[in-house]
C-alpha cells in the first residue's frame, strides 16, 4: 500500500463573487496512503467539498501541488483532466445524478462504454445488490438504489479513488448506513481507496483517517488504527 | 453568470422579495419587485431575450419589409407620373385633329388640359438592318391653351435646339449601339408611303437621351409597319413634322385630381366613364370633318374625275389617227421595196449563169492542162530514166573493161616476167646442173665399167683373201656407184622433164595472155556498140519531149487568155449588179428609217398618253382612297393601362405582394412555435419562484405578467428593430431591383402600416399568448406542488426498444439519442417543423430559380423551335412570297423555315370579362409548322390536334380567361370581330399564341391571309453566322426586319430576372429563421439537460464527445426535418409558382435535384453552424456549479 497516496501540499481555491473574494480552500495540507477510508468531515462552507472537486478533477486550485499517485493533477489541461477523470476516478454524488432516461444498467454502461479496462456492468450492479433492478430507470428506483447505482457507476470504472460527495446526505438513516457499508466493504474488500465527505462527525468512527476542516484549512488528519464497522456505528 | 451565483441571486431575491414584497405592500407598490425581478430576468436571461427578439424581427421584418415592398413600387411610379404629368387619356385619330376639335376638346368640362401631338412610325435603318421607331413631338407648349404632358426627363444631352435634332430614349441607346451625337437614318419611304410627307428630314442628330413616362419598361408596343414591333422611341420638335393636322391628343382629366390613387378602381371607372364621353364627343369632330373637309375633298375628286375623263377620249383619239398614218406610210414603203428587188434578183440570177459557166471553164482548161502536165511529167521522167539506165551501162562498162585491161596488163607483166626469170636464170641454171649431172654419171659410168673391169679381173685372179676383200669392196663401191648413178640419172631425167614443162608452161601462158587480149578486144568492140545504140535512141527521146513541151505551153497560155477574159465580163456583171443592190439598199434602209420614226413617234405617244392618264387615274385613285379612308374616321381612345408595361408593373406589385403573403405568415407560425418552446422552458425553469410568489400571495396574473411582459418586451423590441430594419431595406432592394426593368425615379418608400401593425401585434400577441399558456398550467398547481422541484421527465422505454432486432444492433449511443429523441416529443416536433420550414423555404426559393430559368430552355429549345423571324413587306404579292421562300429553302444555312402569319389580336371569353392579348399564328405549310412549333399537352406530352375546326391557345391564356376545350371566344382581328371555339391548350411558357390552320383562318375571316413572317431555324453549324445571315438576307427588298430568338431570350431573362433577387433574399431569411430557431431549441435543450452533460463530463467524457452527446439528437432532428422540408418546399414552390404568375408568362412547375440538394445541405449547414456555436456555450458548462444541487 502506497504510502501519501493523495497528497495536498498548500492548495489554495478562491471564488470571486462580485466584489467579494472567497478563499474556499486556504492553504490545505494533508495526505491519505492507499487503501484508507479517510472522511473529510466539517461545517458547511469549510471547504470540504471544494477539496473534493479539486481532488476530482473537476474543479482547479489556484495554489499549491495535489499528488495523487505521484502525479501532479494541479496543473492538468482540461483534456488531461478528462483522462483523469475517466480512467482515475470514480465520483459519487448526493444526489445521484444518474441520466433520468438511462436504465440502472445503461447508467452503469455510460461510465464503462469510455473506459478501458471495466468491470462488466451487471457484474457491478449484482455486487452492490442491485441484480434484480438493473433494467429499471432512476425514476422507478428508491433514493438507496438510485445511489447504489451512482455507486456501481463509479465502481465500474475500476478507478484508483472512489470519491464521495454525502453520498447519505439525502437518503433516510437506515438506507444511508447500508450505502456506507457497502462502501466500507469495497474499501476493505477491493482496496479501494476511498475518500468521503460529510458534515456528520457521527460517522468518523468508520474511517481509517478522518480529516476535519474548517475554514478552508485542515484542522487536523487523524489515523483512527481501528475502524469500527458501520453496524457499531450510531447516529 | 453562472448557475451558483443564479442560484444564490435567486435565493437572496426570494428572501429581499419577501421582506420587500412585505415592505412595498405596506406603501402600495407591490410591483415594483416584481418589475425588478422582470428586469433581471431579461437582464439574466439574455441569450433567450435576445432570441425571441430576434425570431420575431426576422418575422416583422419580413413581412412588413415584403408588404411595403409593392406600395412603395406603385408610390414612386404614381410620383413619377404626377411629377411627369403622365396623360390620363391618349386620342388617336384616322383624320387627325384641327385646331378646333383641340379647342372644343379643351372646352370639355372633365378636361384638364389638353396636349397636341404628332407621331409617326417610321423605319430607320443601321448596318442594313431595319427597325420601326415611334417618334414623336417633344412635350412643349405651342400654343396658349396646350399644355405640356408626358414631360420627358432628360438624362444626357439636351433638348433640339436646331433643325434636324432629336432625343432618343435611354434604353435603347444603351443596346443598340447608337451614341450621342450620332445621326439616325430615316429609309425613304415606309410601306410605301414617304417619309417626307411625315417629318422634314431624313436623318436626325442625336443631342440628348431622354425617359418618357409613357413608357416604364422595355415594352414598346406594336405597330402596322415592319415587323409590327416598335424598337424604341425617339422625339423630334413639333415643327420637324409635316403634317398638317395634329395626329394624337393627350387630355389630363378630373381623374387626375386622385392622382395618388390612380391604380384603385375608382380611377380606373372615372377614366372609362370619361372615355365613353370621349367617344360621344368625338363623332361631333368627325362629322365635322365629314361636312367640311371631306365633302370637299370629295368635291374636288369629282370634278378632277371628270376632268381626267375628257383628255382621255382625246388623247385615244389623237392616237388612233396617228395609227393610220402610219399604216399608210408602211403600205407604200412595201410596195416600192418590191420592184427594185425583183431586177435586182434577175441579174444576180443571169450574174449566178456566167459564174457558173466561168467556174465549168476553169474546171475544164485546169483539168486538160493538168493532164497535159501529166503527160510531160511521163515523158520526160520516162527519159529520165533512160537516161540514167545509160549512164549507168555506160559506167559498168568503162569499169569493167578498165578492169579487165589491168588484169590483163597484169597477167602480161607476170608472164614476162616469169618468162625471163626462166630464160635467164631457171632455164641456164637447169642446164647447167643437167650438164653437170651428165658429166657426173658420165664420170660414174665410166668408173662402174672400169670397176667392172677390174672386178672381172680380180674374178679371174685366184682367189684370195685381198682378192676377196677387193672383190667385196669393188662391189660395194660398185653398188654405191650403181645406185648413185641411177639417182642422178633420175635427177637428171626429172630436171629435164622440169624444163620442158616449164617451157610448156611459158608457151601455154602466152597463148592464154593471147587468147584473153583477144577476148578484150571482142567484148570492147560490142559494149561500145551497144552503148552508142543507146545514146541513139535516148537523144531521139530527148527531142520528142522537147517538143510535147513547146506544144503545152502554148496549149496554156492559149486556155489562160481565154478564162482571163470570161472572168473579166464577169467582174462587170458582179459591179452592176452590186450597184443596183446598193441602190436599193438606200432605198430600204430610208423607208425603215422612215416607218420607225413613225413607229416610235407612235409609240411614244402613245406611251406618255398612258403615263399621264395612269398618273392622273393613281392621283385619283389614291385621292378616293385617301377619301375613303377618311370617310370611316374613327377616334382611338385609349388610357393609361394601354401604355406598354404599364399594367405589367401593377402586376409585379401584385406578384411581390403574392410572395409577401406566404411567406411572412409561414414565419410568424415557426416563431410562435419556438416562442412557446422558449417561454414553457423559462417557465419550468422558475416553477419554484412561481411556487413562492404563489405562496407569498401574489395574484395568478401578477406572476404571469412577468412571462407576458418579458415576451411581450421581446416581442416588441424585436417588432420595432425587425420592422425598421425591414422596411428600411427590403423594399428599396427589390423597388430598385425591379428598376432594372422599369425606368422609374429612385425609390419613395411607402409604408404599409396595416401589414406593419398586424404583423408587430400577432407577434407580440402570439408570445404573451404563449406566455400565458405556458404559466398557466403552473398557476393553476398548488404552491407546495411547485415549491418541489419538477420531477425530471422520467425516462420510459421507447416503440423501438420492443423490436428487439433493432434495438438490439443499435450502439449505446444511439440507443441513448433515440430514447433522448421520443423523450422530449414537444421539441422533437418543434425542431422538425422548425428545421422544415426554413429547408421548404429554401427549396421553394431555388424552385422559383430554377422554374424561371427553366423557361428559357423550354420554351424555346422545345416548344418553339425557331431561331429567327424575318418580317416580310406585307404589300408582297403571293408569287413574290414563294419566289422569297425558294431562297429561303435553298439557302442550306436554314435547316427550315416557315412562310407565317402573324398578327395581334384581342381574346376575350365574354363581353363583360376580361380580354387578353394574343398573336394569331399559323403556318402556310402543315409539316414545316409542326417541326417548329410543338403543341403538346404539358404533363402528359401527347400531342395537341390543330384542326380546320378552332383554335389551340396556349395554356395560360386558357387559365386567365378561364377557359375550357369547346368554348367559344370571341377574338378580335384586324379589327373585326370573329367567333372561334378552342380546340386545345398547348404548353407553353413566354408569351400568349393562338395557333390555327390557314383553312380555319380564311373560314372564320373569309379572306386569304397576308403571309407576312419567315420562321427559320438556323443549321447547326450556322449557329455563330445568324448575324451574316440575317445581313444577306437584308439586302433582299421584301425584308423589313430580321428578330432573333436570342434577343428574345435575354429580354425574357431580364423579365425574370428581378424574381431572381427576391429568391435571394427568401434564401437569405429562411437561413437566418432556421438559424434562430436551431439555436433557440439546441440552447433549451442543453439548458435543460445541463445536470446531464456535467454528469458525463464528471464521467470523463471529453469535449467533442460531450458535445457528441447532444448534437447526435439535434443532428438527426435537423436530417428529419430537412428530408420532411423538400418535399413541403415542393408544395411551397408550386404555390409561389402559382402565385406570381403572369398573363403572358407560365412558370414551369420544376425544381432541379440540385435544389432539393442545396435547400438540405444549406440547412445542414446552419444547423453544424448552430452547433459550433453551442460547443463553446457547452465547454463552459461548470461541473461544479451544475452537480451542486437540485434547483
Amino acid at each position: 500500500m502506497q504510502k501519501d497516496f493523495v497528497k495536498f501540499e498548500n492548495v489554495y481555491k478562491r471564488y470571486k463573487m462580485g466584489e467579494v473574494t472567497i478563499t474556499a480552500a486556504d492553504g490545505v495540507n494533508f495526505s491519505i496512503d492507499e487503501g484508507e477510508f479517510a472522511v473529510v468531515v466539517g461545517l458547511s462552507g469549510a471547504g470540504k467539498t471544494t477539496v473534493l472537486n479539486i481532488l476530482g478533477g473537476i474543479d482547479s486550485c489556484d495554489e499549491g501541488r495535489i499528488l495523487v499517485g505521484g502525479k501532479d493533477i494541479s496543473h492538468l489541461g482540461k483534456r488531461d483532466l478528462a483522462s483523469y477523470r475517466r480512467y482515475d476516478i470514480g465520483f459519487v454524488f448526493q444526489f445521484y445524478n444518474l441520466v433520468p432516461n438511462l436504465t440502472a444498467k445503461e447508467n452503469v454502461e455510460l461510465a464503462t462504454q469510455i473506459c478501458r479496462e471495466s468491470l462488466d456492468a451487471e457484474m457491478v450492479l449484482d455486487s452492490v445488490g442491485l441484480s434484480e433492478r438493473k433494467n429499471n430507470f432512476p425514476s422507478q428506483l428508491s433514493g438507496g438504489e438510485q445511489q447504489r447505482v451512482s455507486i456501481a457507476r463509479a465502481l465500474a470504472k475500476k478507478p484508483k479513488l472512489l470519491l464521495c460527495d454525502e453520498p447519505t446526505g439525502a437518503l433516510d438513516y437506515n438506507t444511508g448506513k447500508s450505502i456506507l457499508k457497502l462502501l466500507q466493504n469495497k474499501c476493505r474488500e477491493d482496496g479501494m481507496t476511498v475518500v468521503l465527505i460529510t458534515h456528520n462527525s457521527a460517522i468518523t468512527p468508520m474511517a481509517n483517517r478522518v480529516i476535519s476542516m474548517r475554514s478552508g484549512k485542515v484542522v487536523s488528519n487523524v489515523v483512527n488504527p481501528s475502524p469500527k464497522p458501520v453496524e457499531e456505528i450510531e447516529w | 453568470m453562472t448557475p451558483e451565483s443564479c442560484f444564490s441571486t435567486f435565493y437572496q431575491f426570494s428572501v429581499t422579495g419577501y421582506v420587500s414584497l412585505h415592505r412595498e405592500k405596506r406603501k402600495g407598490k407591490k410591483q415594483g419587485a416584481l418589475r425588478k425581478n422582470t428586469l433581471r430576468e431579461i437582464l439574466r436571461t439574455k441569450s433567450r431575450f435576445i432570441a425571441i427578439f430576434a425570431i420575431i424581427g426576422i418575422s416583422v421584418g419580413f413581412f412588413s419589409g415584403l408588404k411595403s415592398s409593392a406600395p412603395s413600387m406603385l408610390a414612386t411610379a404614381l410620383q413619377y407620373f404626377d411629377d411627369t404629368k403622365l396623360m390620363d387619356i391618349n386620342v388617336i385619330s384616322t383624320i387627325g385633329f384641327s385646331e378646333e376639335d383641340i379647342e372644343e376638346l379643351h372646352e370639355l368640362s372633365y378636361v384638364e388640359q389638353v396636349m397636341p401631338a404628332y407621331f409617326a412610325d417610321l423605319i430607320v435603318t443601321k448596318d442594313n438592318v431595319d427597325t420601326v421607331a415611334r417618334v414623336y413631338s417633344i412635350p412643349e407648349t405651342t400654343k396658349t391653351n396646350h399644355s405640356v404632358l408626358n414631360q420627358p426627363v432628360l438624362k444626357e444631352g439636351r433638348f433640339p435646339k436646331g433643325e434636324g435634332e432629336c432625343v432618343i430614349e435611354k434604353y435603347f441607346l444603351g443596346m443598340s449601339g447608337y451614341h450621342l451625337g450620332d445621326t439616325i437614318e430615316f429609309n425613304k419611304a415606309v410601306e410605301g408611303k414617304d417619309t417626307l410627307s411625315c417629318i422634314r428630314h431624313l436623318s436626325y442628330k442625336i443631342v440628348g437621351v431622354v425617359d418618357s413616362p409613357l413608357y416604364l419598361t422595355y415594352l414598346r408596343g406594336n405597330t402596322i409597319i415592319g415587323d409590327g414591333t416598335i424598337a424604341f422611341y425617339m422625339m423630334i420638335p413639333p415643327e420637324e413634322f409635316a403634317f398638317e393636322r395634329y395626329t394624337m391628343v393627350y387630355l389630363r382629366t378630373e381623374a387626375s385630381h386622385e392622382a395618388f390613387n390612380d391604380l384603385t378602381q375608382a380611377y380606373k371607372d372615372k377614366v372609362n366613364d370619361e372615355k365613353e364621353q370621349l367617344e360621344a364627343f368625338s363623332q361631333k369632330c368627325i362629322e365635322r370633318f365629314n361636312t367640311t373637309t371631306l365633302a370637299e375633298a370629295q368635291k374636288e375628286l369629282a370634278d378632277a374625275r371628270k376632268e381626267y375623263e375628257e383628255k382621255k377620249a382625246e388623247t385615244l383619239q389623237k392616237l388612233k389617227d396617228g395609227a393610220k398614218e402610219l399604216q399608210d406610210g408602211v403600205q407604200q414603203y412595201y410596195e416600192k421595196t418590191g420592184e427594185g428587188r425583183q431586177q435586182l434578183e434577175d441579174g444576180e440570177k443571169e450574174l449566178q449563169d456566167g459564174r457558173e459557166k466561168l467556174a465549168k471553164g476553169q474546171a475544164e482548161y485546169k483539168k486538160g492542162m493538168e493532164e497535159a502536165r501529166q503527160q510531160l511529167t511521163d515523158a520526160q521522167k520516162q527519159y529520165d530514166d533512160g537516161l540514167a539506165q545509160y549512164n549507168a551501162g555506160k559506167l559498168e562498162y568503162d569499169t569493167r573493161i578498165d578492169a579487165a585491161e589491168k588484169q590483163l596488163a597484169a597477167a602480161q607483166n607476170e608472164f614476162n616476167l616469169q618468162y625471163q626469170v626462166f630464160y635467164t636464170s631457171t632455164k641456164p641454171q637447169a642446164e647447167t646442173k643437167l650438164s653437170l649431172l651428165k658429166l657426173t654419171i658420165d664420170l660414174y659410168s665410166r668408173g662402174i665399167i672400169t670397176a667392172e673391169e677390174r672386178l672381172a679381173k680380180l674374178k679371174k685372179e685366184p682367189f684370195s683373201e685381198r682378192v676377196q676383200e677387193e672383190i667385196r669392196q669393188l662391189e660395194e663401191e660398185l653398188a654405191e656407184t650403181r645406185q648413185k648413178t641411177a639417182e642422178y640419172q633420175k635427177q637428171y631425167d626429172d630436171g629435164m622433164k622440169q624444163l620442158a614443162d616449164g617451157e610448156a608452161q611459158i608457151k601455154a601462158a602466152q597463148q592464154q595472155l593471147a587468147d584473153a587480149q583477144l577476148q578484150l578486144q571482142t567484148q570492147k568492140a560490142e559494149g561500145a556498140a551497144k552503148l552508142s545504140e543507146a545514146k541513139n535512141k535516148l537523144d531521139q527521146a530527148e527531142g520528142q519531149l522537147t517538143a510535147g513541151r513547146t506544144k503545152y505551153e502554148a496549149a496554156m497560155s492559149e486556155g489562160m487568155m481565154e478564162l482571163q477574159e470570161a472572168q473579166a465580163k464577169l467582174l462587170e456583171g458582179e459591179a452592176k449588179l452590186a450597184a443596183g443592190q446598193a441602190e436599193l439598199k438606200e432605198q430600204t434602209l430610208q423607208g425603215q428609217l422612215a416607218m420607225k420614226e413613225g413607229r416610235e413617234k407612235l409609240a411614244n405617244g402613245r406611251y406618255e398618253a398612258h403615263v399621264q392618264l395612269g398618273e392622273a387615274e393613281e392621283a385619283l385613285h389614291d385621292a378616293q382612297q385617301k377619301i375613303d379612308s377618311l370617310a370611316n374616321a374613327k377616334w382611338m381612345i385609349y388610357d393609361r393601362n394601354d401604355n406598354p408595361g404599364y399594367t405589367g408593373l401593377e402586376e409585379d406589385a401584385d406578384r411581390v405582394d403574392s410572395i409577401a403573403q406566404v411567406f411572412p405568415v409561414f414565419f410568424l407560425l415557426i416563431a410562435a412555435l419556438v416562442c412557446f418552446t422558449t417561454m414553457a422552458r423559462m417557465v419550468e425553469e422558475r416553477r419554484t419562484e412561481t411556487g413562492t410568489l404563489k405562496a407569498l400571495g401574489y395574484s395568478n396574473f401578477s406572476i404571469a405578467a412577468k412571462y407576458l411582459i418579458y415576451g411581450g418586451t421581446a416581442a416588441l423590441a424585436g417588432s420595432i428593430a425587425g420592422a425598421v430594419a425591414g422596411e428600411a431595406t427590403l423594399p428599396f432592394i427589390i423597388v430598385s431591383t425591379y428598376g432594372i426593368m422599369y425606368s422609374l425615379p429612385p425609390t419613395i418608400l411607402s409604408i404599409e402600416w396595416s401589414s406593419l401593425i398586424l404583423a408587430s401585434v400577432s407577434g407580440i400577441m402570439c408570445i404573451c399568448i404563449v406566455s400565458f399558456m405556458a404559466v398557466y398550467k403552473d398557476l393553476k398547481l398548488a404552491p407546495a406542488v411547485l415549491m418541489r422541484p419538477k420531477a425530471p421527465k422520467p425516462g420510459k422505454r421507447i416503440l423501438l426498444e420492443y423490436i428487439t432486432p433493432v434495438w438490439k444492433h443499435l450502439r449505446f449511443t444511439s440507443k441513448v439519442t433515440a430514447r433522448n429523441l421520443f423523450r422530449y416529443k414537444a421539441r422533437f416536433f418543434m425542431t422538425v417543423v422548425g428545421v422544415a420550414g426554413c429547408t421548404a423555404m429554401m427549396v421553394a426559393a431555388l424552385g422559383l430559380r430554377d422554374s424561371i430559368t427553366s423557361i428559357a430552355d423550354l420554351q424555346f429549345r422545345q416548344l418553339t423551335k425557331y431561331d429567327q423571324v424575318y418580317a416580310l413587306s406585307k404589300a408582297g404579292t403571293t408569287d413574290q412570297k414563294a419566289y422569297l421562300m425558294s431562297q429561303f429553302h435553298a439557302d442550306d444555312r436554314f435547316e427550315n423555315s416557315l412562310l407565317a402569319y402573324m398578327d395581334w389580336a384581342s381574346i376575350e371569353k365574354d363581353k363583360n370579362g376580361r380580354n387578353m392579348q394574343v398573336r394569331i399564328l399559323f403556318g402556310d405549310n402543315r409539316e414545316q409548322f409542326e417541326q417548329m412549333f410543338v403543341l403538346r399537352d404539358r404533363t402528359s406530352h401527347a400531342d395537341v390536334p390543330l384542326t380546320d375546326d378552332g383554335l389551340v391557345l396556349t395554356e395560360r391564356v386558357g387559365e386567365v380567361l378561364k377557359l375550357s376545350v369547346g368554348d367559344t371566344v370571341v377574338l378580335t382581328l384586324e379589327n373585326e370581330r370573329y367567333s372561334c371555339k378552342v380546340t386545345g391548350f398547348t404548353e407553353n411558357y413566354a408569351g400568349s399564341t393562338g395557333y390555327m390552320t390557314p383553312a380555319y383562318y380564311e373560314k372564320i375571316t373569309g379572306k386569304s391571309p397576308k403571309y407576312a413572317l419567315v420562321f427559320t431555324r438556323t443549321a447547326e453549324a450556322h449557329k455563330s453566322e445568324e448575324k451574316e445571315m440575317a445581313n444577306d438576307l437584308m439586302k433582299n427588298e421584301d425584308i423589313i426586319t430580321v428578330t432573333s430568338i436570342t434577343d428574345q431570350v435575354d429580354t425574357m431573362m431580364d423579365m425574370v430576372k428581378s424574381l431572381d433577387f427576391i429568391v435571394f433574399v427568401m434564401i437569405f431569411c429562411a437561413g437566418m429563421l432556421a438559424v434562430v430557431v436551431l439555436y433557440n431549441l439546441t440552447n433549451i435543450n442543453i439548458a435543460e439537460r445541463v445536470r446531464e452533460i456535467a454528469t458525463i463530463k464528471v464521467l470523463g467524457f471529453y469535449s467533442l464527445e460531450t458535445a457528441n452527446f447532444i448534437y447526435r439528437e439535434s443532428i438527426v432532428l435537423t436530417v428529419i426535418g430537412g428530408l420532411c422540408g423538400l418535399g413541403l418546399g415542393n408544395i411551397f414552390a408550386n404555390f409561389i409558382v402559382e402565385a406570381i404568375q403572369m398573363d403572358n408568362v407560365m412558370f414551369p412547375k420544376i425544381i432541379s435535384f440540385w435544389s432539393y440538394v442545396i435547400g438540405f445541405v444549406l440547412t445542414i449547414v446552419f444547423s453544424l453552424l448552430v452547433n459550433f456555436i453551442m460547443y463553446f456555450k457547452m465547454n463552459r458548462i461548470s461541473m461544479v456549479e451544475s452537480l451542486k444541487s437540485i434547483e
